[in-house]
C-alpha cells in the first residue's frame, strides 16, 4: 500500500471537512430561522467531528496530533478545495453549496465504505449515516426553494451558477489517483464525479433549476495542491486564534 | 438597512409622523408537532413543536431541534391542525369519562394514532391504533383499548395518514448519537478543570 497516497487521500477528505465545517458554523446565531439555525450548526459540528476522527487516523500513521494539524499549518498546507473556502455572503449560496459539497461527500464515503484500508472503511460507515441526514436536509430545501418563488428560484439559480466550477473543484485528480485505485484504496475522482453529475441532476430535475452543459464549465482547481483563494488564510487565523494563545492548554 | 443579521432586518423603520396603521400580521411558518422514540420498544412521545413551510421539512428540522442529544431511534411529526384533542381533566378525573360512545356507519374507515396523557404536565405517550370514520370515533374506539383503571388526563388523536415517520433506511440518521456525548453540557467537566487550574495556580 502507497502509505504517501493513502495520507495524501485522508488529508484531502477532513481538510474539506474542517474547512467547509468552520465556514457553515459561521451561521450560528444567525440563521434564517431557529430550527434551521440548528440543523445547519448540528451539521457544522458534525463536520468538524468527521475531520476530527480522519486527522486521527493520520496521527496514527505517524502524522501530528489532530489539534496541531488543524491549528497550526498555513493555507499552503491545506488540501482542501478552494469551493470550501469561499465566503458564505447570502444563505442561498450556503444552501447550494452545501447541496452539492454533502451529495459528493456522500457518495465518496460510500465509496470508502468498501476501501482496503480497514480504520477508513470503518469509519466511512459511520460517517455515511451522518450524512445521510445532510444529504436529506440539502435535497429537501433545494426541491422546496428551488420550485417555491420567482426570489427563491432566481437566487438558487445565480448560487448554483457562481458555485458550480468551483464545485467541480472537489474531483481535482491527485498524482497518486492510479495508485490508489490500483490499491483499492479508493475509487477515484473520475467515479465519484460521474455518480455526483448523475444525482446532482436527478434532484435539480425536481425544481426549476437549470444545470448548464458541464462540457461549459471549467473547474476551479489548485485547492488539492495547496494553492487557495484570499479567502482561506483569513479563516485558518480566525479558526486557530484561541489554540495560538495558548497552544499546550486543555480545553 | 440590510444586514446578515436577520435580527437587525426585523427593527422597525422609523415611519411616517402621524402613521396609524394596522400591524402588519407575523411572517411566520406554521407549527408541526414533533414525536420521539427514545429507544426500541419504548413508546413515542411528544417533545414539542417546530416550524416550518411543509411536512417534510418539519421532518427534517425536527431531528436536529429535538434529537440532537441524549437518546433517539425514530422521529415523527404531523401538523399541528391534524391533531385533535379531547377535554382535559385533573385529579382523579379520568379524561375516559368524557369521551362519548360514537359510532359512525360510513364505510370508510382510516386508522388513527392515539397519544394519552398519564401525569399532568408531562408529555403524551403514543398508546395504540384504532380505526374509525374520524377523529370523534377514534376517540372513542381508545377508550376501549386504553386500561379503564388508570387515571389518564387527556387524548390526543391523529390520522395515521397525516403523520411523517421515519422510513427504514432513515434509522441510521442517529447511528452515531450516542456517540456525541459532547454535545450535553455535563460532557465538558468545567467544575474539575477549574479545580485544577486553582490547584495549579496556587501551588
Amino acid at each position: 500500500m502507497n502509505e504517501i497516497a493513502l495520507k495524501e487521500l485522508l488529508y484531502k477528505i477532513a481538510d474539506d471537512q474542517l474547512i467547509l465545517g468552520h465556514r457553515n458554523s459561521e451561521w450560528t446565531g444567525m440563521g434564517p430561522l431557529l430550527e434551521e439555525d440548528i440543523a445547519f450548526s448540528s451539521m457544522a459540528q458534525d463536520k468538524v467531528g468527521q475531520s476530527y476522527a480522519i486527522y486521527n487516523l493520520l496521527h496514527a500513521l505517524g502524522e501530528q496530533e489532530p489539534d496541531t494539524i488543524a491549528f497550526t499549518r498555513n493555507a499552503n498546507q491545506f488540501h482542501n478545495s478552494i469551493f470550501t473556502e469561499l465566503p458564505n455572503s447570502e444563505y442561498d449560496f450556503s444552501l447550494i453549496r452545501h447541496f452539492l459539497y454533502d451529495t459528493a461527500e456522500i457518495i465518496r464515503f460510500d465509496l470508502l465504505t468498501r476501501s482496503a484500508y480497514q480504520p477508513l472503511a470503518d469509519l466511512a460507515v459511520k460517517v455515511r449515516a451522518e450524512l445521510r441526514y445532510h444529504t436529506l436536509h440539502a435535497n429537501t430545501w433545494i426541491k422546496q426553494l428551488g420550485s417555491a418563488t420567482e426570489e427563491s428560484i432566481s437566487r438558487l439559480q445565480h448560487s448554483l451558477d457562481t458555485a458550480l466550477p468551483h464545485a467541480l473543484g472537489m474531483f481535482e485528480e491527485s498524482l497518486y489517483e492510479q495508485d490508489l485505485i490500483h490499491d483499492s484504496i479508493f475509487a477515484g475522482e473520475k467515479i465519484l464525479m460521474e455518480r455526483w453529475k448523475q444525482q446532482v441532476e436527478i434532484i435539480l430535475s425536481k425544481t426549476q433549476l437549470q444545470l448548464p452543459d458541464w462540457d461549459t464549465l471549467t473547474a476551479v482547481n489548485g485547492g488539492r495542491k495547496g494553492q487557495h483563494s484570499e479567502h482561506l488564510q483569513p479563516l485558518l487565523d480566525e479558526m486557530s486564534e484561541v489554540f495560538r494563545i495558548d497552544p499546550t492548554a486543555e480545553w | 438597512m440590510n444586514s446578515l443579521d436577520p435580527r437587525v432586518n426585523r427593527l422597525p423603520a422609523v415611519g411616517v409622523p402621524g402613521q396609524a396603521e394596522p400591524k402588519a400580521p407575523m411572517d411566520q411558518f406554521g407549527t408541526f408537532e414533533v414525536f420521539v422514540q427514545p429507544r426500541d420498544g419504548k413508546p413515542f412521545q411528544h417533545e414539542g413543536v417546530v416550524h416550518a413551510p411543509n411536512l417534510e421539512l418539519a421532518f427534517v428540522l425536527a431531528k436536529e431541534a429535538f434529537t440532537r442529544r441524549f437518546l433517539c431511534v425514530s422521529i415523527f411529526v404531523a401538523d399541528t391542525r391534524h391533531v385533535h384533542v379531547s377535554p382535559m381533566t385533573e385529579g382523579n378525573d379520568s379524561v375516559l369519562n368524557y369521551i362519548r360512545d360514537v359510532s359512525l356507519q360510513r364505510s370508510t374507515k382510516e386508522t388513527y394514532e392515539i397519544f394519552q396523557l398519564p401525569k399532568r404536565g408531562k408529555q403524551h405517550l403514543q398508546a395504540g391504533q384504532v380505526e374509525a370514520a374520524g377523529p370523534e370515533e377514534a376517540m372513542a374506539e381508545a377508550k376501549k383499548i386504553l386500561p379503564a383503571d388508570k387515571v389518564i388526563y387527556n387524548l390526543w388523536v391523529i390520522r395515521t395518514n397525516d403523520i411523517r415517520y421515519t422510513r427504514p433506511e432513515e434509522k441510521e440518521l442517529w447511528l452515531t448519537l450516542p456517540e456525541k456525548k459532547f454535545r450535553d453540557a455535563s460532557d465538558y467537566k468545567g467544575g474539575d478543570k477549574l479545580k485544577e487550574f486553582l490547584e495549579r495556580a496556587h501551588s
